[in-house]
């Protein structure tokens, strides 16, 4: 097995459900070959560097993953057959793949993305709570502290450089 | 009217140029970062040379090789857009 990992742009003029077609059929041909999916990573919708196929706008999707030659072969005819991909790369990153590294290695990942999940539940219960709190209690005591230290700051600064004038 | 006296040539000094990649192991070479690679670009598009840029020639082809990449998955220009008139 050799990991891959394979980009894929999908014209962005499509619908969402177009574009998530395309991910449920190319992830399925990888995993239909035997190969292993690790990550399937979007970055929606980018504007091309130049027009490819009459449009200025791409879904871009890149996937990792661990498979054999001949996976990435069906892949890649699949790719030329759909007229929604508008272009695809396919990066050999290791020849060799050890699978227990491998499952290791995506344990790792969903313990990862569970944990930022809880993180983000958690940061978006505090959040939550914090405007609560704000839409409890009314919010101008806050921005009067905030206004007030500087204004006296500035009486003292003032005054010593108008004396010397003065003196004059 | 006498020439100039014209004994030494024009002195500058060459600023020795190091390779970006190899003093910064953080900075990686990717296709992907189309960000990094546009300062290796000139504004029409052009890779530029080692001679200029200073890379090391390890890192200036895998360079070159992921602006490439970069061109064809249209994250990078192959040629700049004419600015909209």
């Amino acid at each position: 097995m050799r990991r891959y990992e394979t980009v894929w742009v999908v014209n962005g003029d499509l619908p969402d459900e177009e574009v998530k077609a395309t991910i449920d059929k190319f992830t399925n041909i990888i995993t239909g070959q035997g190969g292993t999916l690790v990550s399937v990573e979007e970055w929606g919708r980018r504007k091309l560097a130049y027009k490819i196929e009459g449009t200025l706008r791409g879904y871009y999707i890149i996937a990792d993953f661990a498979g054999l030659p001949d996976a990435v072969k069906e892949l890649e005819r699949n790719y030329r057959i759909d007229d929604r991909v508008i272009r695809y790369l396919t990066m050999k990153k290791a020849d060799k793949v050890d699978v227990a590294a491998l499952e290791a290695e995506m344990a790792a990942k969903a313990q990862e993305a569970a944990r930022r999940t809880a993180e983000a539940e958690k940061a978006a219960a505090e959040a939550a709570a914090q405007e609560a709190a704000a839409a409890a209690s009314p919010a101008p005591p806050a921005a009067a502290e905030a206004t007030t230290p500087p204004a006296e700051e500035k009486p003292p600064e003032a005054e010593p450089a108008a004396a010397p004038e003065k003196e004059k | 009217m006498p020439a100039l006296p014209r004994r030494r040539r024009k002195q500058f000094f060459v600023r020795r140029k190091v390779c970006r990649f190899c003093v910064d192991s953080k900075l990686i070479i990717d296709y992907k970062d189309a960000a990094t690679l546009r300062q290796f670009i000139t504004e029409r598009g052009k890779i530029i040379p080692r001679r200029i840029s200073g890379n090391c020639a390890r890192h200036q082809r895998h360079l070159t090789r992921a602006i490439k990449r970069a061109r064809l998955l249209a994250l990078m220009p192959y040629v700049p857009s004419p600015p909209p008139a």
